[in-house]
């Protein structure tokens, strides 16, 4: 069980991909706004820090070409010097009023770049280096609280398809979090135009202990924000969290990226492949003929 | 069985000729050893621990730990990166000495409990880091070999076994050949994809032997086995040999701090000779998982289980993976198992540390490139250079590592984290 003194750190990654999020406005079913998202997971943020006084949080966006915290912001960064701390509203919690700030400021920043208009960063999102960000970052809370314990957690708000050429950084960004307990949530939009299904996050979900969740009905987020991802790890075996039954634990081959059930393991380098050859294409081996 | 007592090994008399033997950096390691600078537990009267630690003019202890963690930093730094072909598929015995020598006190609390505390850690991150091998214990006492597990891929087996009261208790002579013999015989069925290993931590200066030793070692590098050795006290000689022949490892510890780090240098697959690569392609099944309600007997352990796998050859139900299928023979595992060691075989190029130059005139501070003030993967500043008060806590802050390839800043904590535990850089799976 926690005690009183945990703290809770909660690293959000957003997945900003603009493609996906256009294709996901433009949806005849669901269409999504994503402003009314980036509110509503405002609200959900707010909900997180109001709970504790030592609650930590971290949010990454995970953009098409690069990924970004989005807060806390990176030391002496032009935004804190530039404006010199507008007059903020009287009665507004200061904490609030910071988070709320640098996401939308950086948000704007990130959607007017220039650079990820080009179309070879189409349709895709740094998952995988916003989750090892996520690590890094927790890493160091950690490190800095060594007499607490902290209870970390990631929620991933996901949008776009698997990037296969991002698997093993994922895996091994699942591994380094499994190895600190730490567990990642998922919170998956899928539409007709949009989403689909996603083959590497409910394996990370699974292996870490976190949720997945397909959101049924976007526009109510913020009430499944707030009843499946907002409590603490420690509350959760109370509680009566959505799981999801069945896990694909099947391996796409490296030959012609078939999922496939049986398939055959080279014993050097472990690629996976559906037929049987003479040679490895990842690391060059030599098989005996088969007797 | 052993019958006959005789010391088969060369021993070594005392500690100066020791000094030059065991190949050990001994500048590195410099600031882990004890008072009287020698640094083996074995030779010290007292331990002096408080003596490597010095106070600076300010009476401050940050620059002497910090020089401390820098020396380990660079030690780590030496880590190799090329990529070479692993044999990721291990078998492994680890040997265990439970002889009267075990029960010395020169490693804290005791020889014994050092061991079989490391050892059960040794288990745990081995199979963390090789999740398709296998592992098997040994021990020898009274003269004799004695399996405590077979080969198996489930790590609980054998940390039970070591915690087990009747397995720590030292007596009588260790016997060498009976355990490397043993674990020959037992190794003998492994296919042949995978590698042999034998793994014996060795407290005696002595070994009872039953036989010529000589012949145990051309049997074990004809069935191509690899023995290393961690030497407790002394460089003993036929140690030497064994792991000279089989292509093995050969160190003594200093301490305990030295022990772990020997013990878990191990922990890494071994790059595979290519004369002995007997690669193949082995048939897997990557099964998916059922829930059962009611509750399902398993085909493996005859257990009722609500969660369960099916094996994909012919539908029986498994309760846990990885394993052989009980019916079918076929190997289940899962994909995320498999990419638990893919990181082995593309690990993470070292960093490389950056050493400001002096600080720029200011005219041309503004046009060059200013240095990142934070580190890339988790906004730590790095210090300014000048006008701080400790130089040594500068020394550490202000240390910045850069990768090669997406040329971002790290911090010290971020290089190690990256390396140790992330396997990816945060930087290059950006791009």
């Amino acid at each position: 069980m926690s005690c009183a003194e945990d703290i809770n750190l909660l690293a959000v990654v957003v997945d900003t991909n603009p493609a996906a999020w256009a294709a996901a406005a433009s949806d005849p079913d669901r269409p999504l706004d994503f402003v009314k998202i980036i509110e509503q997971l405002l609200i959900f943020i707010n909900a997180h820090l109001s709970l504790k006084f030592d609650n930590e949080l971290a949010i990454i966006a995970s953009h098409a070409d690069q990924s970004q915290f989005l807060y806390p912001l990176p030391p002496a960064d032009p935004l804190d010097a530039a404006d010199d701390e507008p007059s903020k509203p009287a009665n507004v919690y200061k904490q609030f009023f910071d988070v709320d700030r640098a996401v939308v400021s950086k948000l704007k920043e990130l959607v007017d770049d220039k650079r990820t208009k080009s179309a070879e960063h189409e349709n895709r999102s740094m998952v995988a280096g916003s989750l090892a960000l996520a690590l890094s970052y927790i890493n160091r809370i950690k490190r800095a609280n060594e007499n607490n314990s902290v209870q970390s957690r990631i929620l991933i708000l996901s949008i776009s398809p698997d990037l296969p050429s991002q698997y093993i950084p994922t895996m091994n960004c699942i591994f380094a979090a499994q190895k600190v307990s730490t567990r990642i949530d998922v919170c998956r939009f899928s539409g007709r135009k949009y989403g689909g299904e996603s083959v590497f996050l409910p394996q990370a979900s699974h292996i870490t202990a976190g949720i997945y969740l397909d959101i049924p009905e976007p526009s109510n987020l913020l009430q499944y924000l707030l009843y499946t991802f907002l409590p603490e790890p420690s509350m959760r075996k109370t509680l009566l969290l959505p799981h999801k039954d069945q896990v694909d634990f099947r391996a796409a081959c490296f030959c012609h990226k078939n999922v496939v059930d049986v398939g055959y393991v080279c014993s050097v380098c472990l690629s996976i492949f559906c037929s049987l050859s003479k040679k490895c294409p990842t690391c060059q081996t030599v098989f005996p003929a088969p007797k | 069985m052993a019958t006959a007592s005789k010391p088969a090994a060369k021993v070594a008399t005392n500690g100066a000729t020791k000094k030059a033997a065991p190949p050990i950096d001994d500048e590195d390691s410099h600031g882990l050893m004890g008072a009287s600078g020698q640094g083996y537990s074995w030779e010290e009267e007292y331990k002096r621990s408080w003596d490597v630690l010095q106070e600076d003019e300010q009476g401050s202890l940050v620059g002497a730990v910090n020089s401390i963690q820098m020396q380990m930093k660079r030690r780590r730094l030496n880590k190799d990166t090329k990529v070479v072909q692993r044999g990721i598929i291990r078998h492994l015995y680890l040997v265990i000495d439970l002889s009267r020598a075990m029960a010395e006190l020169d490693l804290k609390p005791s020889r014994v409990e050092c061991t079989l505390a490391l050892a059960e850690q040794f288990v745990a991150e081995y199979f963390d880091q090789n999740p398709l091998s296998q592992l098997g214990v040994i021990i020898t006492r009274d003269a004799l070999a004695e399996k405590l597990t077979e080969l198996s891929g489930n790590p609980t087996d054998h940390v039970d076994v070591i915690r087990k009261k009747a397995n720590r208790e030292p007596r009588g002579e260790p016997s060498l050949q009976n355990a490397l013999d043993l674990a020959r015989t037992s190794l003998a069925h492994v296919p042949a994809h995978a590698s042999r290993e034998i793994l014996v931590l060795y407290a005696s200066l002595t070994t009872c032997d039953p036989d010529n030793i000589i012949d145990t070692i051309d049997a074990l590098r004809r069935n191509e086995i690899r023995v290393s050795v961690v030497g407790l006290s002394a460089e003993v000689q036929v140690c030497k040999t064994i792991c000279k022949e089989t292509k093995g490892t050969y160190r003594v510890v200093m301490n305990e701090g030295h022990f772990k780090e020997l013990l878990f240098e191990n922990i890494p697959p071994p790059p595979i000779a290519m004369a002995q690569n007997m690669s193949n392609l082995i048939k897997m099944g990557f099964p998916i998982t059922r829930n059962f309600d009611p509750p399902t007997l398993c085909a493996c352990h005859h257990k009722p289980i609500r969660k369960g796998y099916a094996c994909p050859g012919c539908s029986s139900t498994i309760c846990d993976i990885p394993t052989d299928c009980p019916v079918c023979a076929l190997t289940l595992v899962s994909s995320p198992l498999l990419a638990r060691s893919y990181h082995h075989l593309f690990p993470v190029d070292n960093y490389k540390e950056v050493i400001p130059g002096p600080p720029l005139p200011d005219v041309l501070a503004t046009t060059a490139t200013p240095l990142a003030g934070h580190c890339f993967a988790c906004l730590q500043a790095f210090a300014p250079k000048a006008g701080a008060s400790n130089a040594a806590l500068v020394g550490l802050r202000s240390a910045r590592y850069e990768c090669g390839r997406c040329m971002n800043s790290f911090c010290w904590d971020c290089d190690v984290y990256v390396h140790e535990v992330l396997h990816s850089c945060p930087g290059c799976v950006n791009r």
